[in-house]
């Protein structure tokens, strides 16, 4: 509790200045200076409060839980030798959190998904029986639930809920930019905190903030995409995704 | 950075650059320097729109007691104005 250093700046900063305020003001007799010191005292509460509205849960932990949870998912992909990349549906074709497919033959058609995918490890997507995929919620895929307003189609609505979600909630990256090109998208991730890896599971899902960005994106458009490419260059992650049907 | 690093130091910008600003003007009202203080750190606030529900709540509340603070210094230059002081 002690140790965020938000807190620490915010009690620093109010109780210099609620000692400075009344010197400032009775003894040096100076209103500048007594303002600097009531803007201490603004600045030390509002510190106080982000340490206050900071999750309780160590990064270190939130690490951990979420490496773990992708050694599972990585455990099971390689175990069957799944290697296809991931699809990622937009809520009209899912139930629940954010999805994932990953086809156990053949690429999916996503023109022969019929329905919503149900809450299942192993689904059917269509009417041959090959037309079967493994469905993972995809990494951060909770935090699409949390979204007050649903991103739109255009680069704008879905740059601004990606930058909503990575900056603001997860406070994963700096800020993101997209740009839409027929049926690719390319996002850019400035200063993001989890970086590509060159693992099985990575190729396969993709990073958990490509994760992330091709969920909000396919809900955005409201069509599957999936990560063609992800490189990390000059401090920042570039991510292309590809629209599917 | 950070959104929550770069809030606050946007925050202690803002509040330097107001009170150099107004000390370079002569301005010996501290009711003038705090009440534009708090209209510049309501309309950082606001413009911060990526915050997470959870911290969006918790400066409201902090916003909240700054706009109280702001409305008393409001309702008493009204009354000096008025004469009743």
């Amino acid at each position: 509790m002690t140790n965020n250093p938000y807190r620490l700046l915010g009690i620093g900063l109010t109780f210099a200045g609620a000692i400075f305020v009344p010197v400032a003001y009775f003894v040096i007799n100076s209103i500048p200076l007594t303002a600097i010191g009531l803007s201490s005292i603004m600045i030390g509460f509002t510190s106080i409060t982000l340490a206050t509205a900071r999750p309780q849960i160590s990064p270190e932990a939130s690490q951990m839980i979420l490496e773990t949870g992708m050694e599972n998912i990585a455990a099971l992909l390689e175990e069957l030798g799944l290697t296809r990349k991931a699809i990622y549906l937009p809520s009209s074709m899912r139930t629940g959190n954010a999805q994932a497919l990953i086809p156990l033959g053949e690429g999916i058609d996503v023109q022969r998904i019929k329905g919503k995918i149900p809450r299942r490890l192993i689904v059917r997507y269509g009417d041959n029986p090959g037309d079967m995929a493994i469905a993972v919620t995809a990494p951060g895929g909770t935090n699409l639930n949390k979204m007050e307003i649903k991103p739109g189609p255009t680069s704008g609505e879905i740059e601004q809920a990606i930058n909503y979600v990575l900056t603001g909630m997860l406070d994963l990256a700096n800020s993101v930019e997209v740009r839409i090109s027929e049926k690719q998208l390319y996002i850019e991730v400035i200063g993001p905190r989890l970086h590509y890896e060159n693992v099985w599971y990575y190729r396969c899902m993709g990073s958990p903030i490509a994760s992330i960005v091709a969920s909000i994106a396919s809900d955005g458009i409201g069509k599957p995409v999936t990560i063609t490419e992800e490189n990390y260059q000059n401090g920042k992650s570039v991510i292309q995704l590809e629209v599917l049907g | 950075m950070r959104i929550y690093n770069r809030y606050l130091l946007f925050l202690v910008l803002v509040s330097c650059l107001i009170d150099i600003l107004l000390a370079f003007t002569h301005q010996t009202d501290i009711a003038v320097y705090f009440t534009v203080s708090v209209i510049a750190y309501l309309i950082i606030t606001i413009l911060f729109i990526y915050f997470s529900p959870k911290t969006r709540k918790a400066l409201s509340l902090v916003s909240v007691i700054f706009l109280a603070g702001f409305m008393v210094v409001v309702v008493l230059k009204v009354m000096e104005v008025l004469g009743f002081k």
